[in-house]
């Protein structure tokens, strides 16, 4: 780092040290509790054996370790992507009602399944009933999940910037507002990007129903229609596909 | 006709030689044989000791008339799905009806009190005992949750004949709706006559002699006089029972429920009800006195059964005092958590039914500690799986 380089950071610490001392009042501690050289827990007993074959396990003990958090647990029931759905389902912060939630969910997906089940009395059709319900879940976040996206973007005007970052482009304020006008930019998405608006049409299906209805009822509906590749959530995704198949002219301006 | 050598080979080629052959032959099996934590006894007069543990199924028409009253939601929803009624053959189930074969009938009633901590089967013994009741050809009283009248209750009327006791009308007319659909064959079989004249009001009476029947189809026409009708049916039940007419199985859930003081009924002062003063109390602490004989009497009691906190789960405590004195003398019996062989038998029983798969004895052993083998808590945890 140069002497010049130090000093612009130095300079900007300070006046963010300003900034914070100005806030006081409503100061919330935003930063970690911990110091950075304590590591992740290793929680999963699979990646503990896997840890002490490559004998990096005794290295590991020796250093500071974060607590795990509350839902990391070693249970053979633990399920990465569930507990993701269930992030996702949460609202104000209410975690346990979501995972409740879901587990009816679940619940109500096995009652449907079973039924199925049992009325069917070719073997063979019986045995293409899914009956565990984090499968089906599995399979329809896999099936609704797009590939792209449609970004807005103004066009038209004298300033226009795209910065292209890893694709999340974002543009920045225009001078002019009334001389543009949106286009629809077809846009790959990243993986992250891509799981969070699956599995979120997936529960504003299930949150689209009447007041009396449970969402526990209606999402497992829906589930189980995504699984089967038909219902609202796949057509909401091939819907986009055809607009982003439309929209395709203007794919070049992601590399603005 | 002589046969050439090479035709013969011919023949015993097209004839199936396995067929006639004496050499054992593979049949194919019935699944059912495999499944060792089932019994195929289905009538409950002949559990003993020998079907603990194991899982038997309540035949369907034999289901519908027991659960005439109705059950909780829950075992209905798990009976619908596993599309059998099926339930595990317990201790405390072969306990009882191991006494309700020997007891002597020409004796004043025995009372059951079935207690234990929350979930852990006391209504799924009784529904037992009712199936043994029906088989047996009893009359049944039962009342499948006894704090859904109080809790939350349609109408209320103040009784016509007794001042200060509120009438449950809708309920005691539905209760009575479902008693008589649930006796009707004993009861038209066994012809029991009124022992008095029961006055409903100036002009309508129910007169000596005249069918028990007809008493009861009038409590159903007459929703405002339901609760009287009970009251005088129970009286009736008991006197027809002592003359030997009949035999009575008593089943009452959250039977505790009867002596709590706070209920959601409120008088026309908007005062608080205590549960004494609903007219239904009285016929059911009536049929539970033990001034009668050829017949029996099982009770639960149930923390959860009033809105009082309840600390203990024991008899003494949740009966209080007037309940423990109305009901002695009484055989207390427990019913207690899976024991490892029932755990075992039911988390196999769940499998065969496909509500969970894949367990690994590793899981089956964090489900065994998380619900501490509670049944209910164990239905819980399997739910999502």
């Amino acid at each position: 780092m140069t002497s010049l380089q130090k000093l612009t950071t130095l300079a900007r610490l300070l006046s963010l040290r300003q900034q914070s001392r100005t806030e006081l009042v409503n100061a919330t501690r935003n930063y970690s509790v911990f110091n950075p050289t304590y590591v992740k827990p290793v929680f999963r007993p699979e990646e503990q054996e896997a840890l002490d074959q490559e004998e990096e396990l005794k290295a590991l003990s020796l250093l500071p370790i974060k607590p795990a958090f509350t839902d990391d647990t070693s249970s053979e029931f633990y399920d990465k992507q569930v507990n993701k759905f269930i992030n996702f389902l949460m609202r104000e912060g209410k975690k346990e009602t979501a995972r409740k939630a879901l587990e009816n969910t679940f619940e109500n997906i096995k009652r449907i399944q079973l039924e199925k089940y049992n009325k069917a009395t070719d073997p063979a059709e019986k045995e293409k009933i899914e009956l565990d319900p984090r499968a089906i879940l599995r399979q329809a976040i896999e099936n609704s999940t797009p590939v792209l996206e449609l970004l807005k973007m103004k066009k038209g005007g004298q300033t226009y910037q795209v910065i292209n970052d890893t694709f999340h482009i974002q543009f920045e304020k225009l001078a002019d507002d009334a001389l543009f006008c949106c286009i629809k930019v077809p846009v790959p998405l990243t993986e992250k990007r891509a799981q969070f608006l699956g599995m979120n049409w997936l529960i504003q299906a299930g949150k689209d129903k009447q007041m009396k209805v449970h969402l526990s009822e209606k999402l497992a509906h829906e589930l189980i229609d995504a699984a089967n590749n038909e219902g609202r959530v796949i057509k909401k995704k091939q819907e986009l596909y055809r607009q982003c198949e439309a929209n395709r002219s203007y794919a070049h301006f992601r590399w603005f | 006709m002589a046969v050439s050598q090479r035709n013969f080979i011919k023949l015993l080629k097209l004839t199936n030689l396995r067929q006639s052959s004496t050499a054992a032959q593979a049949m194919p099996v019935h699944e059912d044989i495999h499944q060792s934590f089932r019994t195929r006894e289905d009538n409950p007069e002949y559990h003993g000791m020998q079907h603990i543990n194991r899982i038997y199924t309540i035949p369907n028409n034999d289901l519908k008339m027991i659960t005439c009253q109705g059950l909780i939601t829950m075992y209905m929803k798990q009976f619908k799905t596993f599309a059998e009624a099926s339930i595990l053959v317990r201790k405390p189930a072969v306990e009882i009806i191991s006494y309700l074969n020997q007891a002597d009938y020409s004796k004043p009633v025995n009372k059951y009190v079935l207690y234990g901590e929350d979930g852990t089967g006391k209504t799924s013994t009784m529904l037992h005992t009712l199936h043994y009741a029906y088989t047996k050809g009893q009359i049944i009283v039962h009342v499948p949750w006894i704090r859904s009248w109080f809790d939350g209750p349609k109408e209320t009327a103040n009784s016509i004949t007794k001042t200060n006791k509120i009438d449950l009308p809708f309920h005691a007319a539905a209760w009575l709706r479902n008693f008589k659909t649930q006796n009707q064959h004993i009861l038209n079989k066994a012809d029991i006559k009124l022992s008095a004249t029961h006055e409903w009001s100036a002009t309508e009476n129910s007169a000596k002699d005249s069918s028990l029947m007809d008493m009861i189809d009038f409590g159903i026409s007459r929703i405002k006089f339901a609760s009287n009708v009970i009251i005088k049916l129970m009286s009736e039940l008991k006197q027809a029972s002592t003359s030997g007419k009949c035999k009575v199985l008593v089943a009452i859930d959250g039977y505790n429920a009867l002596f709590s003081q706070q209920t959601n009924i409120f008088n026309d002062n908007k005062q608080m009800v205590p549960a004494s003063q609903v007219s239904l109390t009285e016929a059911f602490l009536d049929i539970t006195k033990s001034d009668w004989c050829n017949g029996q009497v099982i009770v639960t009691v149930d923390k959860m059964a009033t809105k009082e906190n309840a600390e203990s789960h024991f008899p003494r405590y949740l009966l209080t005092n007037e309940g423990f004195d109305h009901l002695d003398p009484f055989l207390p019996i427990s019913v207690e958590n899976y024991t490892e062989d029932e755990f075992n038998t039911v988390i196999e029983y769940y499998k065969n039914r496909k509500w969970i798969r894949n367990l690994s004895s590793d899981g089956q052993k964090e489900l065994q500690l998380l619900s501490g083998g509670n049944p209910y808590k164990l239905m819980e945890y399997c739910k999502h799986l």
